[in-house]
């Protein structure tokens, strides 16, 4: 599954630069607010549902190589976290619905979590 | 009877229940009539039927002298009437199979005699099985009933007192106080303040919205003395008729700068903190919003002293306030 | 949703007493945030959660949540769970994460309980 269906059939704002989204692959789905819990569970090329928007997530984003973050709630990143994502060629997406509901739909979709 | 079984609800069900206690608390002298009317065996049918008429009655029983010996129904009467003999005695007409029920058993004896018999009405005696009453459906249902509401006005008494705690004391100013010392970094026991607090505002017959309000407000100031402080601070809850107030207070650090401290997602708190599910720089916000009037003072010198009050004269209460923009 | 189907749907484990298993969740809600959850859960939802510590019984307790369920394995311990028995809130786990968790839950029909 590419980014593109996803930011379309959940209609996420897109927070960073707009690249070619369905050129990115979603591999597989991650749920947590806990960054010790990500750095452990998420995988390469997943995407992560968070409601967190301070600027750590992108340091674990980036060292993860996640294909992307789904910042639920509307929770605003500020402008230094936006710019660093960019720099960091971390993408940031955002829905004003809840984890659960977002979860829900990327499993709607197909998008499953990698099996440990 | 051919009756539905209807679907029962649990607050029906436990209506039933208490139903059937009734029915065997209640005693049938408390539900029956008593002077009952007798009528004498040799009476004509016709001033018996006079006497039904005036009376409004459905049934009396037949005494000789203080001797109960039979009883008449309405269905009698009319079985004379159809047959034009209304110069009949009553004790050609009246049934002299007596279905009794003595008067010091429950109720439910004469709901089973009921059951069985198939009959409106039942003779009650006393101890020495003379005539002391007649009991019908009618009786036990408004027995019951009558009971029922006792009961129910007795629970609503027990609500009203508690819930009236402060009207009942009479004095210039009455308030109830609870103080807890909550100690820094105590996160085992974080939020055990705030849940008794929450219960006892329960027990004092605040509504459960207004309860959860409280419970998350002090939750959250309790949260932050244990995260924030140099040594923990005090949690105290004034509880008045008419408002309770809640207060934190500690003796430093102190906030650099209160107003940055009240946007939302703005946190002082470390890596750790956050790990264990707080710090996300929405507790004075979460504060904010389930409370009516909220005051945030705090200084280098004397700590961070946070007011928080609830207004409980607005009958309606409405829900949490909605955050943000 | 009963808590018992609830329990059956994610393979999980009811780690408290077996009372309150018939008593209705309203809906839910995933986080780890526990300020997040005090600002925008509705009464009478179960909480999906990773992080295991008092303060979520606490957060359930005060915030009227109805059931939490521990993802990624997470068991708590006697303490929390007696702390649980006596709030009368139910606790589950399960080795499912917290994405799979909501994705199953959510495909059963439960809404989300969020302002």
């Amino acid at each position: 599954m590419y980014l593109d269906e996803i930011i379309e059939n959940l209609s996420l704002k897109v927070l960073t630069d707009h690249t070619d989204f369905s050129e990115t692959e979603a591999k597989s789905g991650y749920c947590s607010d806990l960054l010790s819990c990500v750095m452990t569970g998420a995988d390469q090329g997943g995407v992560w549902i968070t409601l967190m928007a301070h600027s750590n997530i992108i340091a674990v984003a980036a060292l993860l190589d996640l294909s992307a973050i789904i910042i639920t709630e509307e929770a605003q990143p500020d402008p230094d976290t936006i710019k660093k994502a960019n720099e960091k060629d971390v993408r940031l997406l955002s829905s004003p619905q809840s984890s659960f509901q977002v979860v829900g739909k990327l499993w709607d979709l197909g998008l499953r979590s990698v099996e440990k | 009877m051919a009756s539905k079984q209807p679907v029962i609800s649990d607050e029906y069900a436990e209506k039933i229940t208490r139903v059937e206690e009734l029915a065997y608390e209640i005693r049938i002298h408390e539900v029956m009539t008593e002077d009952v009317y007798s009528l004498k065996p040799d009476m004509k049918m016709e001033i018996a039927l006079d006497i039904f008429q005036e009376q409004r009655f459905s049934g009396a029983p037949v005494t000789q002298g203080d001797e109960l010996i039979g009883i008449l129904s309405i269905e009698d009467l009319i079985r004379s009437l159809r047959e034009g003999n209304l110069d009949a005695k009553v004790s050609d007409y009246m049934s002299t199979t007596l279905s009794t029920v003595r008067m010091h058993d429950p109720v439910v004896e004469a709901l089973k005699t009921f059951s069985r018999t198939k009959y409106g009405r039942l003779l009650v005696t006393n101890q020495e099985g003379k005539l002391a009453g007649i009991i019908t459906k009618g009786d036990i249902s408004n027995g019951l009933l009558f009971a029922l509401q006792r009961d129910y006005h007795a629970e609503e008494l027990i609500r009203y007192r508690a819930s009236h705690l402060f009207e009942d004391i009479v004095s210039g100013r009455t308030s109830l106080i609870l103080r807890y010392e909550i100690r820094k970094g105590d996160f085992i026991h974080g939020g055990d303040a705030s849940s008794k607090i929450k219960r006892a505002l329960l027990r004092l017959g605040a509504s459960p919205q207004i309860a959860r309000r409280c419970g998350i407000a002090v939750y959250e100031a309790e949260m932050n003395l244990i995260i924030h402080t140099n040594h923990g601070g005090t949690l105290r809850v004034e509880i008045e008729p008419h408002k309770i107030t809640m207060e934190a207070y500690d003796d430093g650090p102190g906030i650099e700068d209160v107003e940055q401290a009240m946007k939302p997602g703005w946190s002082t708190a470390t890596h750790e903190i956050r790990e264990m599910g707080f710090g996300a720089g929405m507790g004075l916000v979460n504060i904010k919003r389930c409370v009516d009037e909220m005051r945030l003072i705090s200084s280098k010198e004397r700590g961070t002293n946070l007011y928080m009050i609830i207004y409980l004269d607005n009958k309606e209460v409405p829900a949490e306030k909605e955050t943000g923009p | 949703m009963k808590i018992s189907e609830l329990v059956t749907r994610i393979n999980g484990i009811l780690l408290t007493d077996e009372n309150k298993q018939d008593s209705e969740i309203a809906g839910a809600m995933g986080a780890d945030l526990m300020s997040d959850v005090l600002a925008s859960i509705q009464p009478e939802a179960a909480l999906l959660t990773g992080l295991c510590n008092p303060q979520v019984i606490r957060t359930a307790q005060i915030a009227d949540i109805r059931a939490i369920v521990f993802v990624r394995n997470k068991k708590p311990g006697q303490e929390m769970v007696r702390l649980a028995n006596e709030e009368n809130i139910p606790l589950i786990t399960t080795r499912h994460g917290l994405f799979e968790t909501c994705g199953i839950l959510y495909q059963a029909g439960l809404k989300s309980l969020e302002m």
